[in-house]
């Protein structure tokens, strides 16, 4: 198997002034260097380029080489962790920026660990690289009750939901939380996402989710394309 | 069938015992397995991570092979009809052989090492004392008094009046029989044996580490502390689930499913007291007294209780104290009110097996402060002196049982243990057998040669682009698959199963994770109590497992913190002899109480800088490899710099 390469955006030349050059931040995204990834940002944002094209062509080819490098196992949470860092730091810039040009969020994502599992790890980087990714992240941390995923949902006329569950004995409250949206009439209004090691493809089906992500970067994928399918709307 | 039901028959791998069962239409094979009451073991919990259910499929119609079958069994496994048992759902009627991939007999279990006993401040009081006494039958019609009234006034004064019911029904006989001479036992204050004749030389008791992979005992003299007969065996309910999770998530909300793993251990324990007792040529109706140790779990398990909240935040445990019952209420083949004591639990994951290690160490008594580890599924780690311990739990999950790695194993017969690597890879194997896996010590030591030998680098990735500096025998060993890369330990030919033994990618993060989880929660109480290396005295590893691992290998990946290698200890299997100790003396068992409640309970999951502490517990040395890659980019440069004449 090739390792995967770093994908340069067509025509970039032409979108950034003469003599700019995006490689430095690319690097410091792929090697998790989050002071030198906000540096170059700041500089690209004095330099007047467009914000959207600092997101796509400065600051997604290292963030994208290394999600495909963690998709493939050649790397590993803690060059994932800091990626997604030096990703966040560079977005923090920019997403003023882009909200003043009136960019909206792809969509609003309400995010937790279920009931009775206190672990955040797996997502809190999910967290992260789907907010990297344009999503309006809600994280409501863990040990989530199935009341408040749905109020949370329903405050911030959420598009998708995301339970997480680390142990064997919590992914049972996957399967509780669906069915309490299920009584509360909401199912039709989000798309449910499950995750977490003990997880699986089958499980996603037999707890009635809509989708499983097996890593981060499954999960944004799948995220992004369910997105555009459309629920029925919040009142 | 019709009835919506199919027929399943397994045979033996070697064509003998036949069973027959019928399972309802979508039922795993893994269920019509247990359902026959064969012991095919399902080490992840049935999610085909292991290999531990793989069957044979000799006749009839199954589904086509899942993701899972292919990635545990690989494609020519799967073509000659090779399936995970959890992963069949049943269609139609067939035939299978239950094929477990690797050989269990020989498994490495630890009993105590040392000898309690001689462990000279340790008082012999273990609460059982016989008197020999000689009882006349009542006399008086008058002044009337009861054949247990004339046996109460031969004991010593303060001896409880209320006898148990079987000892009442004993009396008439006994204080009749051999003109009254009896021999009366005391648990404490309380009468719990009255026999015909004088048996004072015979007072036993067991001491029992109910482990989540392995159970292990002891049968003891509680007279002289002599170890008369160790026993042990992996234990029964592994079938169920490997880990502690999968075991708590089977029985989850399912009280017969409870009973099922109660059954099991019971089975097993009880099996254990009379091959001890045969051992010793002694009557288990001589065992007065049995303590028995394990995590919350098995602890819970073993006395009925419901595990389902143990398993979930805040992970509770249901009862703490110190336990003692009769043993006809378990029961235990023993004197039928031999009494049965379980040692108190400090936390949810932090259970009677821990505080059995803290009695065994002494840990509570130490100047300077020392550190027990316990390396298993669930690592638990206590940290301190006399003036305060705490404690923490890991999660490390079963990749030190060799689960949810492609060729782990237990450690048992044929398992790579020890991994060495000059111009090329050498392995030595348990047994000396040909090597037909890999146990977890020998991936622990397989990994830490690995970086060594600059085969992986210190984030776990396998050096496959770099590999050009590798001896060319090195150089073959990189495999690439559509899953990723693997690393050939044993070529096809030296192995004992016919096909190449590998480390994949995949199983060395398996590793990261399972290591960071032990090392973190050493580093984590180091902070919380402010205890930086230097002041760490001795770290003991204790445990089956502990006992196995080449310690050099342990810190150089960073499984232990990196300190001087003579400061780190391995103690033995410290669980089994605290509960020897308890066994042997009361002021033990009681201290065990006291200390459970001294001893601070630490949430890791829960404390902010626990994610920072376990991320970086992942790689596999000190330096942040943001750091390590632009010191590597610094030195290709100056190499360019220097190849250029600069």
């Amino acid at each position: 198997m090739s390792e995967p390469g770093l994908k340069i955006p067509q025509g970039w030349e032409s979108r950034a002034p003469q003599g700019w050059e995006w490689k430095t931040l690319w690097d410091a995204v792929e090697s998790g260097d989050h002071h030198y990834s906000g540096q170059r940002v700041k500089e690209a944002i004095d330099a007047k380029i467009d914000p959207r094209v600092i997101l796509d062509d400065g600051l997604f080819p290292g963030f994208d080489l290394q999600s495909d490098r963690f998709s493939a196992q050649i790397i590993f949470i803690p060059e994932m962790l800091i990626t997604a860092r030096a990703m966040k730091v560079g977005l923090a810039l920019i997403r003023p920026l882009l909200a003043a040009m009136a960019e909206k969020p792809v969509g609003t994502f309400v995010m937790g660990t279920v009931l009775g599992d206190m672990h955040d790890i797996g997502q809190s980087i999910v967290t992260i690289m789907l907010e990297n990714a344009g999503f309006k992240m809600i994280n409501l941390g863990t040990d989530v009750h199935p009341d408040k995923f749905i109020e949370a949902a329903k405050n911030e006329k959420a598009n998708l939901v995301g339970f997480s569950a680390l142990l064997s004995t919590t992914v049972y409250y996957q399967k509780v939380t669906i069915e309490e949206f299920i009584k509360a009439g909401h199912r039709q209004k989000v798309h449910i996402l499950i995750g977490g090691a003990p997880t699986s493809q089958e499980w996603a089906d037999e707890c009635g989710a809509d989708g499983w992500g097996k890593d981060a970067v499954e999960a944004v994928r799948l995220a992004l394309r369910l997105v555009k399918e459309p629920r029925e709307a919040w009142a | 069938m019709d009835d919506g039901t199919v027929r399943v028959t397994f045979v033996g791998a070697d064509g003998g015992t036949t069973h027959v069962v019928e399972r309802p239409r979508g039922a795993t094979l893994l269920d019509a397995a247990h359902t026959a009451g064969l012991p095919v073991e399902a080490t992840c919990g049935a999610r085909g991570r292991c290999r531990t259910c793989r069957v044979k499929v000799l006749k009839g119609d199954i589904p086509p092979p899942t993701i899972q079958d292919k990635v545990q069994l690989g494609e020519d496994e799967v073509r000659e009809r090779f399936r995970l048992a959890c992963q069949v759902k049943l269609i139609d009627d067939c035939t299978a052989v239950p094929m477990p991939p690797r050989e269990e007999a020989g498994h490495q279990i630890l009993a105590g090492v040392h000898d309690v006993a001689e462990d000279s401040r340790l008082t012999l009081d273990s609460g059982i004392v016989k008197h020999v006494v000689t009882v006349k039958p009542p006399t008086e019609e008058h002044h009337q008094t009861s054949d247990v009234e004339e046996i109460l006034a031969v004991l010593p004064p303060g001896t409880r009046p209320d006898v148990p019911i079987e000892i009442v029904r004993k009396a008439p006989a006994a204080i009749r029989a051999d003109k009254g001479k009896l021999t009366v036992t005391l648990f404490n204050d309380r009468v719990i044996d009255v026999e015909v004749g004088d048996t004072s030389a015979h007072t036993y008791g067991v001491a029992f580490d109910i482990g989540t992979t392995s159970i292990v005992g002891t049968l003891m003299d509680l007279k002289t502390g002599e170890q008369l007969a160790d026993v042990g065996s992996v234990n029964p309910q592994a079938v169920y689930g490997g880990d502690l999770m999968s075991r708590i998530a089977f029985a989850q909300f399912e009280p017969k499913k409870l009973q099922t793993l109660r059954a099991k251990v019971l089975n097993a324990i009880n099996d254990f007291i009379t091959e001890a007792c045969e051992k010793a040529k002694v009557s288990p109706e001589h065992v007065y007294k049995v303590v028995v140790v394990g995590n919350t779990c098995m602890h819970h398990i073993f006395l009925g209780v419901d595990v389902t909240y143990v398993g979930l935040a805040p992970y509770a445990p249901v009862v703490r104290d110190l336990i003692v019952l009769p043993a006809k209420d378990v029961p235990l083949k023993a004197a039928p009110n031999a009494q049965v004591c379980l040692l108190p639990i400090v936390a949810g994951f932090v259970g009677a097996d821990t505080m059995a290690c803290v009695l065994a160490t002494r840990i509570y008594e130490s100047e300077n402060v020392r550190a027990l580890v316990d390396i298993g599924t669930n690592g638990e780690v206590v940290m301190g002196s006399k003036n305060g311990l705490m404690a923490c739990s890991a999660p490390a999950g079963p990749a030190f049982e060799g689960a949810q790695i492609r060729n782990g194993m237990r450690g048992a017969v044929g398992a790579i243990e020890k991994v060495t690597i000059d111009a090329d890879v050498h392995v030595s194997v348990i047994g000396n057998a040909p090597p037909i896996g890999i146990c977890g010590s020998g991936l622990i030591d397989a990994v830490a040669r690995f970086v060594d030998a600059k085969i992986i680098d210190s984030s776990g990735r396998l050096r496959r682009e770099r590999r050009e500096i590798l001896p060319p025998a090195i150089q073959k060993r990189f495999v690439d698959t559509p899953d990723g890369c693997e690393f050939i330990l044993v070529h096809k030919e030296d192995s004992g199963r016919q096909e190449k033994i590998v480390l994949t990618q995949g199983d060395i993060r398996q590793l990261q994770l399972a290591k960071s989880a032990i090392y973190s929660g050493v580093v984590m109480l180091q902070r919380v109590m402010g205890i930086p290396d230097e002041r760490l005295a001795e770290l003991m590893l204790c445990g089956g497992f502990g006992n196995y691992i080449s310690i050099e290998s342990a810190v150089k990946i960073r499984l232990l913190p990196t300190l001087p290698i003579e400061r780190i200890t391995y103690v033995g299997n410290a669980a089994l002899m605290g509960a020897q100790m308890a066994l042997l003396s009361e002021t033990e068992r009681r201290r065990a109480l006291d200390l459970a409640r001294k001893i601070e309970h630490v949430a890791l999951a829960t404390r902010p800088e626990f994610q920072e502490i376990f991320v970086d517990g992942m790689n596999f040395s000190g330096i942040s490899f943001a750091e390590e890659k632009r010191a590597l980019k610094s030195a290709a440069n100056d190499s360019v710099r220097m190849a250029a004449g600069g």
